[in-house]
């Protein structure tokens, strides 16, 4: 199967550049702390944020920092077929523990010892670059929260398919058998906080990869930047503390 | 930039809000920390500047992080031999002396249960102990804290609240006052006790109040005016 054209279009007609569809809705729960629903393209995942509060389990209680609990969770609806996945298939579990990794880098911990901060992350539709939709989710839900960060901290998976580095692969992408290489960045920091690769790539492709990869972050932090403050201005403008204009 | 410019710039997680001077004092409060030279906000909100010059950032939070010196209302969980448990809607539950009650003495203990609700001020907030309360003001005076009886409580956000607390009066509050007999405590951990003569005035404030959140003022009095005009 052919994934680039000779004219450089991909299958679903983008560049090899380019990103998909973003789209970010905030505080769309009313009864969690903090929610977010991420849609890259057709992946679309919602997060939903409590906390921070006392912990639940007294033998995970830390006495210096907060404790960040992390659940992914795949609809039974999401994919093509319906197909109904347990709590504790191993592709959630490793994926949370991944998520909670991320997100435990981006929160300042330190400011709130001793309490716990609980992400449940939910795929709606799945279509390619699932985990990296739903850290981008989290970290806007923990925004909405107010939970402090140390950065916007976004996410994306890049490839290479057909000799050509590609960005944000969707589902029949990342099925073509090329290495995904899925990228976190804090984008103020320039540091880069998850790198995780499947299937084999050469060393200097390699780079070429990452750094389409780091692109690809910081122009979704700038787009999930521009949702949060939009999401903020509303209250501001309606309280007037802030004009339109500026 | 300095500071008095950069009042009122909304801001985002990790967004560089301003240079620290190279003279003078800069004190960040809630939202705000330095790094590398620079204050640095770690949640998204408006930066804003209290009547004491201490530079904080006010954004939209359900969960509350106990401040010293904030007005909260709290629910009594739990009675014990020296004070009381309270939930004040913050990552952990607050202590209220017995004895931090007007004319309170080992005699003389509040007649206070659980799941009464009280109005107290935040005395101690440090992040690695229980919040502690109290219901009386600095010179002992009860001051408007203490039990409160009967009425309801409405769950609003941190902004809301520290609306309704302000000053000048919220436009909603300014507007339902015309019309309506009715008694509020508001808490910054966006709890807020109403009570009025009837429970149907009640609820019309607390609707009232949750829909005026996102609204302009001249919004906020028009809806009230409908509100009021269709009661009679």
């Amino acid at each position: 199967m052919e994934y680039v054209s000779p004219e450089g279009l991909r299958v679903d007609g983008r560049r090899p550049r380019e990103l998909r569809r973003i789209n970010c809705q905030l505080d769309v729960l009313s009864s969690a702390d903090g929610s977010a629903i991420f849609e890259m393209g057709n992946t679309k995942v919602l997060a939903a944020v409590f906390g921070p509060h006392a912990v639940t389990k007294r033998s995970d209680l830390k006495e210096d920092a907060a404790v960040v609990v992390c659940e992914y969770s795949m609809a039974a609806f999401s994919t093509g077929e319906r197909r109904r996945r347990g709590k504790g298939d191993r592709r959630s579990t490793e994926l949370s523990m991944v998520i909670r990794n991320t997100l435990e880098q981006a929160i300042l911990t330190e400011l709130m010892p001793r309490s716990q901060i609980d992400v449940y992350v939910q795929v709606l539709q799945a279509d390619g670059g699932t985990r990296c939709a739903a850290i981008n989710a989290a970290v806007l839900a923990l925004s909405a929260a107010g939970v402090p960060l140390r950065d916007l901290v976004a996410s994306v998976a890049a490839g290479h398919l057909d000799g050509t580095p590609l960005l944000d692969l969707n589902f029949a992408e990342d099925s073509g058998g090329g290495p995904d290489l899925a990228v976190a960045l804090a984008p103020r920091l320039g540091q880069l906080v998850l790198v995780q690769m499947d299937s084999r790539l050469p060393v200097d492709t390699f780079q070429a990869v990452l750094d389409l990869a780091r692109d690809g972050c910081r122009t979704i932090s700038g787009v999930m930047r521009e949702a949060l403050l939009e999401h903020t201005k509303r209250l501001a403008v309606a309280r007037g503390m802030v004009t339109t204009s500026s | 930039m300095s500071a008095a410019a950069a009042i009122g710039k909304v801001v985002g997680p990790g967004d560089k809000v301003l240079e620290i001077p190279a003279q003078g004092t800069l004190r960040l409060s809630a939202g705000l920390t330095t790094q590398e030279g620079a204050v640095v906000s770690t949640k998204g909100g408006v930066l804003k500047a209290t009547r004491t010059g201490q530079l904080y950032l006010e954004g939209r939070q359900k969960r509350y992080i106990p401040v010293e010196g904030d007005v909260v209302v709290g629910t009594i969980v739990d009675k014990h031999v020296e004070n009381f448990t309270v939930d004040i809607g913050g990552p952990f539950n607050a202590v209220l002396p017995q004895l931090s009650f007007e004319g309170a003495t080992r005699r003389n203990r509040p007649n206070l249960h659980q799941g009464d609700l009280v109005y107290a001020r935040v005395v101690q907030a440090h992040r690695d102990t229980d919040p502690v309360l109290s219901c009386v003001d600095a010179a002992g005076r009860a001051a408007g804290f203490g039990h409160l009886k009967g009425g309801m409580v409405l769950t609003v956000s941190s902004s809301l609240a520290r609306q309704l607390l302000g000053s000048p009066t919220a436009p909603v509050l300014e507007a339902l006052g015309s019309g309506l007999q009715f008694e509020m405590a508001a808490g910054l951990n966006g709890r807020v006790w109403l009570s009025a003569s009837t429970a149907a005035t009640c609820v019309l404030v607390a609707n009232a109040i949750a829909e005026s959140e996102f609204k302009t003022p001249q919004q906020v009095r028009t809806m009230v005016a409908r509100v009021l005009s269709r009661i009679g």
